[in-house]
């Protein structure tokens, strides 16, 4: 008789959290933009719109690496020191050889290049030498870190206008940072659909398992971090495209911020659910919450607090939704 | 002792197989052959090397010694990946599936139909589930379609698309480890109708279970294997029952080391009427004062789960439980402590000991967790376990040692001396001898009697089958989450205990 009652399987709703990870992120950001736009009524000018954008994109692109990351139920606390690390990288090769257009492209190749290689030291540690993740990416992001300050102790240098002028304009009239996001959406997208994804969501959700199906673990790990150094890569170049000059110290505020980002788009810590449109959600919610709290006009000793409290209720929303739907 | 084989080259063969975990032999030297078009049934007792063997054909374990053979060619397979590209597929008994992902998704993982780009093809993925589960959609019950999520099934359903996903790789080569276990009877039915397809096309299977009757309803050949040895390899139609059983217990059977008995009293010391759970059916036993109560039969049947339950570790569905004659709501575990109910793991290392922590941490942290002391009276606490480490001949160099520096049987003491000091009436014991040695194993085998005689009632669980009879009264054995068979005073055997405990049972679960 218990196995007739355990049998009955609800129909699977259409629409839902389960499918959509993502829902409770897409509403906080609908409310942040609300809210955002009666405190600031330029906020839906386009041209506003656009510089919020640029000024979130590195965000938004660490946040989408460190999701395939998590995804695994790893972690990368490096990813922060990877955007610092490639930031300087670059600037120091274009400055170095005198801003040229082969150096700009020298600079931007070693950047992505080196970008990989970080992901793939985390890799190898994590998942073939099989280090504890949290642990080996702080000590990994401390040596990034520590070569990005052997390279350019302080900040400064510069790239040429036609750089950062290209970052800050259109192509076919749409702003190159919109692109840049179109691409990166396109790009989760693809990778949404290849086996490789099948894979990464089984290794997070059950290794064991993953492994006794030949799922190969370690391979499919390692991808992942790899593709976190690459978008942090990405990152740390649209950083030079922004500030037009290099940083030892740019990227730092970033790790915790994207692991923040992947949460609130309701991409699981535990592994195997969530993704990258929560993620980047996420990462613009976080970007709201200090415009909103810039243009509230509070004072300073208050935007800490304000900052701290939305983000738990912001969390709080998400975990009260995924309770409802378990019972 | 292998059989004449019935044509010129196995498709399988494993010979001289040796495998040893620490100081245990899991395997002794096995010898098996499986035929193109074969089920071949693998039985045997708890711990006879037949989970072993197929780890190492299926490629999760290596084999120290020994020779497997694909097709007449040798192979050694590092990992589960290489056995699967070499055909071999494999039904894991505790599911190898993701939880989060769907039902298509598991099925298919690592070989989703691919269409344009190399990308996914999800429509193709969807319609090769929906394809799949087709042919099981009579007996599935409920509604289960490509995209809902393995987490929403039932245990039933789980195992059938665990089913599906073995054979979703298309394996010339199948082992299905206990692949019914929580299947009703229809549900069987169309797993087996599916082997006859298999076989005639072809394909082998070899067959683990613990029903007898699905041996010779299913097996066209059977292999049976006592301690790391292969022992008998027959075909079904020439044996019986009481033939395989025997084959399985071993001539050694008269020599049961029959123990003291013990004088349980008429007193009730713990009732349990119907209890359900997800793993247990109707579960019904009286317990005396002072007694020894067995659970056995083969691993997983629920033996654990009703000793978790007891304890209120896990959730029960209906029942009821009678401490003392007063009913005991079992809702976590320091209710049923303040009932005086103790719960003993033998696997120390996830349920029992702080490893790094001091031994006296390790021993008075029962104490602490019923009676919600808040602070730690040192002195007064030494006092209350002095008599405990000295009832044990617990050997330390100091209370402020780690746990972790002491041998596993000294651990399991640490782990015993705690729960004694709380004073239990009700002693749960589940598998606590697990990897220890003999000398320990006696000296909690005279602790238990000594419990007994003051009328401490133990409930014992324990995978050494030679343990459970000669240290328990009574025995009940386990089979598919229900008990089906008691064994009081001669009938203790190993015979009786794996007649048993390869009964039909639970087939008729959910009709």
């Amino acid at each position: 008789m218990q196995a007739l009652e355990a049998r009955v399987v609800a129909p699977r709703p259409r629409f839902s959290r389960q499918n959509h990870p993502y829902l409770m992120a897409a509403v906080v950001f609908l409310v942040l933009c609300v809210v955002n736009a009666v405190l600031q009524p330029s906020f839906l000018r386009p041209g506003v719109a656009v510089s919020n954008v640029a000024a979130f994109l590195p965000m938004v692109l660490v946040a989408a690496g460190q999701t395939y990351v998590v995804l695994a139920s790893d972690i990368d606390l490096s990813a922060g020191a990877i955007v610092s690390l490639v930031n300087v990288v670059v600037v120091s090769i274009i400055d170095g050889m005198g801003g040229t257009g082969a150096s700009v492209a020298l600079g931007l190749t070693t950047g992505v290049l080196l970008g990989l290689l970080c992901g793939a030291v985390n890799g190898f540690c994590v998942a073939v030498l099989r280090f504890q993740p949290i642990v080996t990416t702080f000590a990994t992001g401390i040596v990034f870190a520590g070569f990005a300050l052997w390279v350019l102790p302080e900040a400064g240098k510069q790239v040429p206008a036609e750089f950062y002028l290209a970052y800050a304009g259109a192509f076919l009239g749409v702003p190159t940072v919109i692109w840049i996001l179109l691409g990166v959406i396109a790009v989760a997208a693809l990778l949404a659909r290849t086996r490789f994804y099948h894979a990464l969501r089984a290794t997070g959700g059950n290794m064991q398992a993953a492994y006794q199906t030949g799922v190969p673990v370690a391979r499919v790990r390692i991808g992942a971090y790899v593709i976190c150094g690459l978008f942090s890569a990405l990152a740390g170049l649209s950083l030079v495209g922004e500030t037009a000059s290099g940083d030892p110290l740019i990227g730092g505020a970033l790790t915790l911020s994207s692991v923040t980002a992947v949460v609130l788009g309701g991409t699981a810590l535990s592994g195997c659910v969530g993704g990258v449109v929560g993620s980047i959600l996420g990462a613009f919610i976080l970007g709201l919450i200090n415009n909103v709290i810039f243009f509230a006009q509070l004072p300073f000793e208050w935007q800490g607090l304000v900052q701290g409290v939305i983000i738990l209720a912001a969390l709080a929303g998400g975990v009260v939704m995924a309770r409802s739907r378990r019972d | 002792m292998r059989a004449p084989a019935l044509k010129p080259m196995p498709v399988l063969e494993a010979s001289g197989v040796r495998k040893q975990f620490g100081g245990v032999i899991a395997l002794a030297g096995a010898e098996f052959a499986l035929e193109a078009g074969e089920v071949h049934a693998l039985i045997g007792s708890n711990g006879c090397g037949k989970s072993t063997l197929c780890k190492i054909i299926a490629g999760s374990v290596a084999a120290d010694a020994g020779r497997v053979a694909l097709n007449g060619k040798p192979v050694v397979f590092a990992s589960p990946r290489e056995a699967a590209a070499a055909g071999i597929g494999v039904f894991y008994q505790e599911l190898s599936l993701i939880p989060e992902m769907t039902v298509a998704q598991n099925i298919y993982l690592g070989r989703e139909p691919r269409g344009r780009a190399g990308l996914v093809d999800r429509d193709a993925l969807r319609e090769a589930a929906a394809g799949a589960l087709a042919q099981f959609t009579a007996v599935l019950g409920g509604r289960v379609d490509p995209e809902t999520r393995v987490a929403d099934l039932s245990a039933d359903q789980s195992q059938i698309v665990e089913i599906l996903k073995v054979l979703a790789a298309n394996p010339r080569i199948i082992i299905f480890d206990e692949a019914t276990a929580a299947l009703d009877r229809n549900q069987v039915d169309a797993v087996f109708q599916r082997i006859h397809a298999l076989k005639a096309e072809g394909r082998s299977v070899i067959f683990i279970t613990h029903r007898m009757d699905e041996v010779f309803e299913i097996a066209d050949r059977v292999t049976v294997m006592r301690n790391g040895t292969t022992v008998m390899t027959r075909p079904t139609a020439d044996t019986g029952r009481d033939e395989l059983v025997t084959a399985m217990v071993g001539e050694a059977i008269a020599g049961r080391s029959n123990r003291a008995r013990h004088a349980p009293s008429e007193d009730v010391a713990l009732e349990v009427e119907d209890l359900n759970s997800e793993k247990l059916s109707a579960i019904s036993f009286k317990l005396r004062r002072g007694e020894i109560l067995g659970l056995g039969g083969l691993h997983g049947q629920g033996q654990s789960e009703l000793l978790r339950a007891l304890f209120g570790a896990t959730p029960i569905r209906t029942g009821t439980i009678r401490v003392g004659g007063q009913p005991l709501k079992p809702k976590g575990p320091r209710k049923a402590m303040r009932r005086s109910i103790a719960y003993i793991s033998g696997d120390r290392a996830r349920h029992g000991v702080m490893a790094i922590r001091p031994i006296f941490e390790n021993l008075v942290v029962s104490l602490l967790a019923r009676d919600r002391r808040l602070t730690v009276a040192r002195r007064r606490l030494e006092g209350e376990i002095a008599p405990i480490i000295e009832r044990l001949k617990l050997k330390f160099s100091s209370l402020e040692a780690a746990v972790s520096e002491l041998s596993g049987g000294n651990q399991q003491k640490v782990v015993i001396g705690r729960w004694l000091a709380t004073k239990p009436t009700v002693l749960l014991l589940d598998d606590p001898t697990k990897g220890i040695d003999i000398r320990t194993k006696d000296d909690l085998y005279a602790t238990m009697d000594e419990l007994c005689s003051q009328g401490v009632s133990i409930v014992l669980h324990s995978s050494d089958d030679e343990e459970l009879l000669s240290v328990a009264d009574r025995v009940l054995v386990f089979n598919g989450g229900r008990i089906v068979a008691e064994l009081t005073g001669e009938e203790r055997t190993r015979f009786a205990l794996y007649s048993a405990a390869y009964a039909a049972g639970g087939t008729d679960a959910g009709a």
